[in-house]
């Protein structure tokens, strides 16, 4: 056990510029915490978080006068973390200090009621002096980062980030599950709204290549020979062990069978192989061999083999006719580890299968297709040469029907909207009518999204080159099987009209949907889906392309669908975030940490279950029993397990039980109202941001109310409630985020829920429920925090005085 | 153009079972697209009258002829992307509109057939000789005690009797 050295407080208090001297009695205040136990020095001034103020306080501590910080100050969001890091830089450890706002906390709320407001800043005072006589110095731990990065996925997004972090010196493993890089933007030929080839990426040339110029599509940009960027192809992530900074990660190499170093994509070997199989690529509309390679290329340019169909050793004519000796029929699947610091997943998205609606008979009648199948006829590249044709007999189609939403916006496949299927049917209508005018071209749709920059004139466009549209969802398609057409059944709405539309094909803009793989692969990366099965991002406003697990990030199509340009952004933001991850080649962390008292620990597994960073493990302890552990590197100090923890197991290092049990004792000390005493445990996010703007406004609320600040609502026991009513508080308030926004994911869940618990307790005990109440505030919720508290008062005055046996 | 408070005529629907689903619906068309009712008449389209019924057109709605042409095919339900259950949605449309007194002429007669002899249809004497006829016994008369304990236990007939125009 570690013995304190004698606490020596210094109270710094600022009067901002005189103002708050106007309501508040500072030669009290002043005089009270001179009195106070373990107060050293007491100072007044105008300000002290800078200038000459600043400098008193870096002088008592580097005299060693204090060791010990308290400041009464404005805005302390900016000015703590200001005096913080002049005192760390003075001699003393930054968290030694704690700042007390009596300007938004206390003298413009109770402006109304001087006397008043001055007591409660008295008690404010001796909550901070209590709280940081008892705090010891918590020191900074340096974790390894590595500098390189894992990106899963090598479509537009991927490669986009791979480049950017390749190019900023980090050593970059792409990974493709298929045999060659593109993803779905290889197959749809052309993106909206320029309508230039899908396989663009737009990036400043690698500083490595030898023109500078900038625009160079993947295919022209030798993405291959950009150093530090490693590309495997035909890989997938099996396993994943370590931690951020330092990821272990397992690839599975699959035998590609063909040497990309030897392979002179000459074309001989497909030639003869006797293998004939359905071209998935292709979206099954023409045949491949065994043996292929993508037309148009990207990379590698190297065939391979398709094992389920190849014949192997029974076979072996491309072995024999290979002119440079590259197709090797025996090559393993191959595991290899790869060490990185970071990892991004950009996985994107595909098309869902739209066989299970039925009534439009995909699957079924031959010549219902989907956008991407229409892509491949439409691709000159593709199996019918950029003419869109019946599947069913090889005819060109001279009148196409789209069909919008299908198996999107619909409860019962996926009730989202895909986002780009309007402009892909646009852009696909376009094209028809540019090459073939005499095409029939109909859209029947619900709505007509074209949200993005330049997508209304793409719209304006389709209707000129004479693109028809129907405001109507068919409610089925039909086949005559005498005329080998199909009729979409559909209400024109604007013409209060039944149509039934005849057609040679019929094109189904269909559903966009995560990656197969997406579930198994969050699994092995510990991360969350969305409700729609999307990789969920931590917060898409604050903290976009994060992960709940540090040093995951995501980008692209596999967060929600998206075009290419939207890609592009996104990729950037997340090989920007995990450069800025890395940078360093070390994580440098404060431990404002929880960490387990191990001999009180009963392995309960509360805490690992409830920790929302899975920054709680149970480690063997060598005697049979378990006990829980916190990683220091994935801890986020909220305090969630503190809260859960039934046997007090577990506490912070910047609010130990100690800690909250002096301040609830200290800020119900000194009362001088008239009114009831009420305490408000308040989040350090949303919830102290609801009072700070409630005081910023001036917006009155009694002096009665005190607030006691934690980092997450999540942190409070039943125990703490209880203890505050044992304190002498006449009302207990939890203000917390709302529950959808918890910055600590879980913490304001857990609150409420244990609020609820507490109240039957509370009337076990024969005390009235209701004097305890959880709020669920916002930073622009001032006003309802003022409210809440006038509310409160009001509600425990008329209960009348709180009797404890 | 809405007729009392914004929203009163669709909170009275989706309170009621089976009108709960009718604020989903996205006006996409496919009910009518599908509707055996509306390709076949302009009386009756399924998708208008719920945007009758969603913009608080209730006169229209209830006192009109439209929500006595559904044929209850379902067809319409099975179908819907947004899982309005449209000819339910009918139903609760239909009961409402009993019950402020809009009933169409033949549920009257039905009802009055119902309550008098326990049966929607009167027998007639041609039925009767032709029963004879084939060798199948006379139609037993209604057991009408049980009936009209069922009726008056539901309030069928403070119901169906309700002057056309009366409030609810």
């Amino acid at each position: 056990m570690k013995t304190l050295e004698e606490t020596k407080v210094g109270v710094f208090l600022s009067d901002c510029g005189g103002q708050i001297a106007k309501i508040l009695d500072f030669e009290a205040i002043t005089n009270f915490v001179k009195s106070v136990s373990g107060v050293v020095l007491v100072a007044r001034g105008a300000e002290f978080w800078r200038g000459q103020g600043l400098q008193t306080i870096v002088d008592a501590v580097k005299t060693r006068k204090i060791n010990r910080v308290v400041v009464a100050e404005t805005v302390p969001k900016i000015s703590e973390v200001a005096i913080a890091k002049a005192v760390e830089g003075a001699g003393l450890n930054p968290h030694l200090v704690e700042v007390v706002d009596l300007k938004d906390h206390c003298a413009w709320p109770h402006k109304d009621t001087p006397k008043e407001a001055t007591e409660k800043a008295k008690a404010m005072l001796l909550a901070a002096i209590e709280k940081v006589k008892l705090q010891e110095p918590i020191e900074k731990a340096e974790f390894p980062a590595v500098k390189s990065v894992l990106v899963i996925g090598g479509g537009a997004a991927g490669m986009q980030a791979a480049e950017d972090l390749a190019d900023m010196g980090f050593q970059v493993y792409l990974v493709e599950k298929e045999p060659f890089l593109g993803g779905l933007a290889a197959k749809a030929v052309r993106f909206f709204p320029t309508d230039d080839c899908a396989i663009c990426i737009q990036s400043p040339a690698s500083l490595a290549s030898i023109t500078q110029t900038s625009r160079k599509c993947v295919y022209r940009s030798g993405l291959s020979e950009i150093p530090n960027l490693n590309i495997l192809t035909n890989t997938k992530v099996v396993k994943v062990e370590g931690g951020p900074g330092n990821f272990k990660v397992t690839v599975e190499r699959k035998p590609r069978y063909v040497d990309e170093k030897k392979c002179v994509a000459c074309g001989l070997c497909t030639s003869v192989c006797p293998v004939e199989v359905p071209d998935e690529y292709n979206a099954k509309l023409s045949k491949r061999k065994a043996i292929y390679i993508y037309k148009p290329l990207v990379y590698p340019p190297a065939y391979v083999i398709d094992a389920k169909a190849c014949k192997f050793h029974k076979c072996a004519k491309c072995v024999e006719v290979c002119p440079t000796k590259a197709v090797n029929l025996d090559q393993k699947p191959e595991h290899v580890t790869l060490t990185v610091g970071s990892i991004i997943v950009a996985t994107g998205f595909r098309e869902y299968n739209p066989s299970v609606i039925k009534e439009y008979h995909y699957g079924e009648y031959p010549d219902v297709v989907t956008h991407l199948e229409l892509a491949r006829m439409l691709d000159a590249f593709g199996p019918t040469g950029g003419v869109p044709v019946k599947p069913s007999d090889g005819k060109p189609a001279k009148r196409i029907v789209f069909v919008q939403c299908v198996g999107s916006r619909d409860r019962r496949w996926n009730p989202y909207c895909s986002s780009i299927c309007c402009m892909i049917s646009l852009k696909h209508a376009a094209m028809i009518k540019e090459a073939f005018p005499d095409t029939d071209v109909t859209i029947c749709y619900i709505d007509i999204r074209t949200t993005g920059r330049e997508h209304e004139y793409y719209y304006e466009r389709a209707r000129e080159m004479g693109v028809k549209f129907v405001k109507g969802r068919p409610s089925e398609i039909l086949h005559d099987p005498a005329t080998n057409t199909l009729i979409v059944e559909v209400e024109d709405e604007l013409l209060r009209r039944l149509l039934e539309l005849e057609a040679d094909l019929v094109v189904l803009a269909t559903a966009m949907v995560p990656s197969e793989d997406a579930k198994e692969l969050a699994q092995i990366l510990g991360i969350e889906l969305d409700q729609d099965g999307f990789f969920k991002e931590y917060n898409a406003k604050l903290r976009p392309t994060e992960t709940k697990r540090r040093g995951i990030f995501i980008c692209g199509g596999a967060v929600f669908p998206k075009d290419v340009p939207t890609a592009s952004l996104h990729a950037h933001s997340a090989a920007v975030k995990a450069a800025k991850f890395l940078m360093n080649g070390k994580i440098i962390k404060d431990l404002r940490v929880a960490v387990v008292n191990q001999d009180y620990c009963g392995n309960c597994q509360f805490c690992p279950v409830i920790c929302p960073y899975g920054a709680i493990t149970l480690e063997p302890k060598g005697d049979g029993h378990f006990a829980a552990n916190v990683s220091e590197l994935l801890c986020e100090g909220c305090g969630v397990c503190v809260g859960t923890c039934p046997v007090g197991a577990i506490e912070l290092h910047h609010l130990k039980p100690s800690q909250i049990s002096a301040q609830v004792n200290a800020l119900l000390s000194i009362n001088g109202t008239s009114k009831p005493l009420v305490l408000a445990f308040s989040c350090s996010e949303c919830g102290h941001a609801a009072v700070d703007s409630s005081g910023m406004a001036m917006m009155s609320y009694p002096a009665n109310v005190r607030v006691l600040r934690v980092p997450c609502t999540g942190v409070i026991q039943i125990q703490h409630i209880l203890e505050a009513f044992k304190a002498g508080a006449q009302g207990v308030m939890v203000v917390g985020c709302k529950p959808d926004g918890c910055h600590y994911e879980v913490g304001s869940q857990k609150a409420r829920q244990k609020v609820e618990m507490a109240k039957r307790l509370l009337q076990a005990y024969g005390i009235e429920p209701e004097r305890l109440e959880m709020f669920n505030l916002v930073f622009i919720e001032g006003d309802k925090f003022a409210e809440a508290a006038k509310a409160m008062t009001e509600r425990v005055e008329k209960l009348g005085l709180l009797q404890l046996a | 153009m809405t007729e009392g408070k914004p929203l009163d005529f669709t909170r009275a629907i989706t309170s009621r079972l089976g009108g709960e689903t009718i604020i989903h619906c996205y006006q996409c068309g496919t009910c009518a697209s599908t509707c055996p009712v509306a390709r076949t008449t302009e009386r009756y389209n399924p998708r208008q009258l719920i945007r009758l019924a969603l913009l608080g057109q209730r006169a229209e709605v209830l006192k009109g002829d439209a929500i006595w042409l559904c044929a209850s095919c379902y067809n319409c339900q099975e179908r819907c992307p947004q899982k309005v259950e449209v000819a339910d949605v009918i139903y609760a449309l239909r009961n409402m509109a009993i019950r402020e007194g809009n009933i169409p002429a033949i549920y009257i007669e039905f009802a009055t057939g119902l309550v008098s002899e326990g049966r929607l249809a009167p027998i007639s004497k041609f039925l009767e000789k032709k029963r004879t006829e084939y060798g199948l016994p006379p139609l037993k008369p209604a057991n009408m005690e049980a009936l009209k304990a069922i009726l008056a236990a539901t309030g069928f007939d403070k119901i169906m009797f309700k002057k056309e125009g009366a409030s609810p």
